[in-house]
């Protein structure tokens, strides 16, 4: 642990080396590091609660009780239940709108990389048009990812692939919704000159954090595609025994 | 005792950004009633709106009960804490980052409650000396709240012959009891002590992240009526574990009690992440990890299984909530849900967090005694190992909440070593504390007693957890009072006590006072033999066969509970005994100086009232701590295989 | 140093003799370590009793009847007599720590000199072996104990495939807000909320509930499963002793948890057959 030596008692900061924080006086590279830590720490508990939402999906999926996994075959709307128990082979949602939801996220993410990468060398100008890239491309997913649920085939209501899924998909609209707060920041304070070259602590802690929310979608991706139907085709009555 | 460098604070000759109106802008007007204002006003607009959109007569396919007031209630709820955090201003800070105003010198003065006198208590004050006291005052009332329903609780088992209250009322007040007294001992130690302590115990001015100070306190602030309403809703019937589907069946007061864990994973997420990156960013210069104190190590550690586990029962909530109010499956086993699912995701939390409540009042009994034995901390090594140990096995013992259940009987061996094994660094925690005490003249305090209490309860309390921690014994001991009576004496007998003494030990710097040694003792030891009383004799009816969370049994257990109730009315006694001494010293003792115990940690070089920049200069540490004590008379040997450990430290 | 001189009067030791035990005397010649060890004892001794008395407030509504809840027993037994030692020390430490090395109780802090005591590599050494070893011994005891328990019931075998199955009672048990069901189904459709078992034969279960979680702990059986919905679990025991025993639900589920109780009648094998008659079941198998 290391602090940046305290300055002579009375020199007036003339041209100082790091910009010091208006609001405690210690220069900014201290601000930064503890920002960072800070970040590394939400996104522990990000990846916490994102592992929660895999492993419900997972272990309802792997279980199958009473054959509830999958939604019945026709469409329902949202406040309507299911009275036929899932033996019929059921309406999964389409796997191709996960991945384009995620692409879309990816290209967001790679504008606010490329608007943190060149305001590091120097280029303010395209931090601003970075983030604001970046903050279009994140409504698009939202409107996007929006679209998809109210278009899936089955509601809430509709077994446990469902429940699983639309849980899976209200994470994703929080974290988009999150990230359009964070990026609506970045882009007024670009445009304010406060992330600049010298301090860019806090568009780099954006761009961290926006790998770890794809990386937060791909998973959802890749058991909505690789874990679909059931693998426990016999599971027990509910109520009941199985003939011995 | 550390020496100092110079350092001065440079705030007011750094270049300020433009200071829009007087410091702290709007946060002027703003406070803990402007809070209520918020909170209840959009609580009552938000019950409004949604009750003229829910079509009336809609009824729950699962449990066929009118809906409206399910979504009324939700609403009301999310009103509340969104309304009222509103109103105390929490939005103003991220609203004025996103539009890309900076704050001043000031501004950052102004929230940190310079000048404000006693209003600064009902402000969104960011001084992490304020805060404390906040999260002091914020304990007492919550466990209040739970002592009282205690006190209920064994009025109802202590008269076996009638009914007191009905069924489902005793269901709900032993559920409100269950999480009241999980969420006070959770920020018992970490809340006040954590925050007030910590930053002057490693030599900072504050917190990393001062305006999260402000934003977990009065989070918690926001919690607390969600669970209090619950009780007035039909209560939290399905224990404090609130297993599914029989959440799903109990009235709407669940939906309380899943808005207050929600709201409160968040406060205590929040809190987890200010504590560690203060303790990993800001120590002072010079305080190596081996210079820290034990205090700093306990507090990290709980705030890292916090921040791990808490989420796990956040979503445990939130799908509970969901299956209630949107129909989902998630535990609903008619259509694919899976009750296991529920119990893995909170036991995942469920076990981490009594390590949450246990740790942090081990570390602080191992701050007090050095000061009151006036030796060092036996094995300070040995400490940190425990403390690593039990964080690192804490994730891995969880299903032993969950032998009886069927689940996956295989994995029952697994759990039944890691849970064995996580004895051992626990174990450890008891050497050092026996350690410190032996070949030692004590200093008779109230801190000091606290500690003989902790450690003869924690023997008790972690000898009968083997018993539990065996599969074929779990078969006879899981869900009968054996269980209730074990973790009372972990979490009571060891995390009540150690706070009350972590309490006594800072009363003089957080208040100026000191507690009154002669009140304060005749508290502690009531509650003490009330608490022998209470939980011995509940062993017994364990042993016997009564199961837990039932209010008639067989005549066999009668004169078991008969026991634990007088106990339990002693311990009330004893308990307002204690806070009568408490409020006493608060208002009317005597004030003493700065470093009444004459400890040589940092946080006792401070003046006391603290000033707010806590240190005038930011100290520099060159010793280890904990150097009193002479050279041992006996022992010339020993000092032979760890001179270097000695001479290292610089004692003579 | 008293010890230096201590060891020139005493005559030459031996050179074959081991140096730790040599420590270990010179330590125990110091008087606080005497007495912690007398203490110890003591305190171990007065502990003791614990042992009987735990299995007695056990043994309360009846003793064991099965093997089962007889291991269950003894292990509650052993566990007890092995955490006496250390148990017995820490509370001799606190003790003596109150007694014997005294306490000053001034307003002032106390300016007295205790010994700087940073580390004992012995004592820390010693603490670790003996309670890694006692937790070792306490898990290689459970996990002997929980396979055998296993071996004697269902584990992960069902019925069916279980040696000697068509020997052995096969029993439904359904929990539902707040009744036990207990169904036969070897026999024609009986079912019954009293759980009749004939003595001396393994008895299975499979264990569901109709509603929420609930639990079914034979007390003096030593069976104990929780019965989920949506799951089947599985649990069996032989019960080894005559008589009428109880059955309580061991999961809080509502309102009348406390009043899901039943009891459970071991009768012999031709009171069981004439039972079975009379309730119209039929054995199939």
């Amino acid at each position: 642990m290391t602090t940046t030596p305290v300055e002579a008692s009375d020199n007036k900061p003339s041209a100082p080396a790091v910009p010091l924080s208006p609001t405690t006086g210690e220069p900014m590279t201290v601000i930064a590091r503890r920002g960072r830590v800070g970040l590394w720490l939400i996104i522990v508990m990000s990846v916490s609660g994102t592992i929660a939402l895999i492993i419900s999906y997972s272990y309802l999926w792997s279980l199958n009780v009473n054959g509830g996994w999958a939604p019945p075959g026709a469409k329902l709307t949202a406040n309507q239940t299911n009275d036929t128990i899932g033996k019929v082979k059921g309406s999964f949602a389409p796997e191709w709108p996960f991945w384009a939801i995620l692409g879309m996220l990816i290209l967001a993410t790679v504008f606010m990389w490329w608007g943190y990468r060149s305001v590091k060398r120097g280029n303010q100008g395209a931090l601003i048009a970075g983030s604001t890239l970046a903050l279009i491309m994140t409504l698009a997913t939202l409107v996007a990812q929006w679209i998809q649920v109210t278009n899936f085939p089955f509601g809430p209501a509709n077994g446990a692939y469902a429940s699983a899924v639309l849980l899976l998909c209200a994470s994703n609209i929080f974290n988009l919704l999150l990230l359009l707060f964070i990026l609506t920041g970045i882009m007024n304070r670009a445009r304010k000159g406060l992330i600049s070259r010298a301090v860019s602590y806090q568009a780099q802690a954006a761009s961290y954090w926006m790998v770890w929310v794809v990386i937060a979608f791909l998973l959802g991706c890749l058991v909505t595609t690789f874990m679909v139907e059931s693998p426990n085709v016999d599971p027990a009555i509910f109520g009941g025994f199985k003939e011995q | 005792m550390s020496s100092v460098a110079p350092a001065h604070v440079h705030s007011a000759e750094v270049p300020q950004p433009a200071q829009h109106g007087k410091p702290g802008g709007i946060m002027r007007r703003l406070n803990f009633g402007t809070g209520l204002i918020g909170g209840i006003g959009l609580a009552i607009i938000a019950g409004v709106v949604t009750s003229q959109f829910v079509p009336s007569g809609y009824a729950s396919p699962v449990t066929f009960a009118p809906m409206e007031g399910e979504y009324v209630y939700l609403a009301v709820l999310l009103g509340w804490v969104i309304g009222f955090m509103a109103g105390m201003g929490a939005f103003v800070g991220p609203i004025r980052w996103m539009l890309g105003r900076e704050s001043t010198h000031l501004d950052a003065e102004y929230m940190a409650g310079k000048d404000l006198g006693r209003s600064r208590y009902w402000k969104y004050t960011t001084d992490h000396k304020v805060v404390g006291i906040q999260y002091l005052i914020v304990t007492f009332i919550v466990f209040g709240f739970g002592g009282l329903l205690a006190m209920l609780i064994r009025t109802e088992l202590g008269a076996t012959w009638t009914e007191v209250f009905s069924p489902a009322f005793y269901n709900s007040i032993i559920g409100t009891h269950g999480i009241a007294m999980i969420i006070a001992m959770i920020i018992a130690v970490s809340g006040p002590l954590g925050n007030f302590i910590v930053p002057m115990m490693i030599g900072a001015r504050d917190m990393a992240y001062p305006r999260l100070n402000a934003l977990s306190i009065w989070l918690l602030v926001a919690a607390v009526p969600c669970l209090i309403s619950s009780l007035f809703l039909g209560g939290i019937q399905d224990g404090w574990s609130a297993y599914q589907p029989l959440a799903s069946q109990a009235p709407i007061g669940m939906l309380g009690y899943q808005m207050t864990i929600i709201v409160f994973a968040i406060s205590t997420g929040i809190a987890s992440v200010n504590l560690m990156t203060t303790i990993l960013t800001m120590r002072a210069k010079g305080m190596s990890w081996s210079r820290t104190p034990i205090f700093v190590y306990g507090i990290f550690a709980a705030s890292l299984m916090g921040l791990y586990a808490f989420p796990f029962y956040q979503y445990s909530q939130i799908l509970s909530l969901s299956d209630r109010v949107f129909n989902t499956s998630f535990f609903n086993p008619l259509e694919g849900g899976s009750v296991w699912l529920y119990e893995n995701l909170f036991w995942l939390l469920g076990h981490p967090e009594v390590y949450v409540i246990i740790i942090p009042t081990a570390a602080v009994l191992m701050e007090i005694l050095p000061v009151f034995m006036r030796k060092p901390l036996f094995s300070f090594n040995f400490a940190v190992a425990g403390i690593v140990g039990v964080v690192a096995l804490s994730g891995l013992v969880w299903a032993h909440h969950m032998y009886m259940t069927g689940w996956a009987p295989a994995v029952n061996y697994p759990f039944m070593l890691s849970t064995e094994m996580i004895s051992i660094p626990v174990g450890f925690l008891v050497l050092v504390v026996i350690g410190t005490l032996w070949r030692g003249t004590s200093w008779s305090r109230l801190p000091l007693m606290a500690v003989y209490a902790v450690v003869f309860n924690k023997m008790i309390g972690g000898v009968t957890g083997i018993y539990l921690s065996d599969v074929p014994a779990d078969q006879y001991f899981h869900g009968s009072m054996f269980v209730v009576a074990h973790f009372h004496y972990m979490l009571m007998g060891a995390g009540f006590f150690g706070a009350m003494g972590g309490i006594a030990f800072y009363f003089p710097k957080m208040t100026g006072k000191i507690l009154d040694e002669r009140y304060g003792s005749i508290g502690l030891w009531t509650v003490f033999v009330g608490f022998q009383l209470t939980f011995g004799s509940m062993f017994v009816a364990g042993l016997q066969g009564q199961p837990r969370r039932v209010l008639q049994f067989d005549e066999q257990f009668d004169i078991s509970n008969w026991i634990s109730t007088i106990g339990a009315y002693t311990i009330g006694v004893g308990t307002l005994i204690f806070l009568g001494a408490i409020i006493f010293s608060w208002r009317d003792g005597p004030m003493v100086s700065g470093n009444p115990w004459a400890s040589k940690s940092l946080e006792w070089q401070t003046p006391t009232p603290v000033p707010l920049e806590n240190f005038a200069v930011l100290p520099v540490v060159t010793e280890r701590p904990y150097n009193y004590g002479v050279p041992d008379p006996y022992d010339e040997e020993l000092r032979a295989h760890d001179g270097d450990e000695l001479e290292s430290a610089g004692a003579r | 140093m008293t010890m230096t001189q201590a060891s020139q009067e005493q005559p030459e030791s031996p050179t074959n003799r081991p140096p730790s035990m040599h420590r270990f005397k010179n330590w125990m010649r110091r008087p606080y370590a005497r007495h912690v060890m007398i203490w110890t004892v003591v305190i171990g001794f007065l502990l003791l009793p614990l042992c009987w008395l735990l299995l007695a407030a056990m043994n309360q509504t009846g003793a064991p009847a099965s093997e089962i809840m007889q291991d269950i027993e003894t292990t509650v037994f052993v566990f007890t007599l092995v955490s006496i030692p250390i148990t017995a020390f820490v509370f001799a430490v606190l003790l003596y720590s109150l007694i014997g090395w005294k306490r000053i109780s001034s307003d002032e802090p106390p300016m007295q000199e205790n010994p700087a005591i940073f580390t004992n590599r012995i004592g820390v050494v010693l603490w670790t072996v003996v309670t890694s070893a006692l937790a070792m011994f306490l898990v290689v005891w459970g996990m002997i104990e929980l396979a055998q328990i296993t071996a004697n019931s269902y584990g992960t075998i069902s019925a069916n495939e279980q040696p000697g199955g068509n020997q052995s009672v096969i029993v439904n048990v359904t929990g539902q807000q707040w009744v036990w069901t207990f169904a036969y189904p070897q026999t024609d459709g009986l079912v019954s909320d009293i759980l009749y078992l004939p003595v001396d034969k393994p008895v299975y279960f499979n264990v569901t509930s109709k509603d929420v979680i609930h639990n079914f702990w034979a007390v003096e059986l030593g069976v104990k499963i929780d019965a989920n919905p949506g799951a089947v679990t599985t649990a069996g025991v032989t019960p080894n002793k005559l008589g009428t025993f109880n059955i309580r639900c061991a999961e809080l589920c509502g309102m009348h948890h406390a009043y899901m109780e039943t009891e459970v009648r071991v009768v012999t094998q031709e009171q069981f057959d004439s039972w079975v008659r009379e309730m119209g079941g039929r054995r199939t198998s």
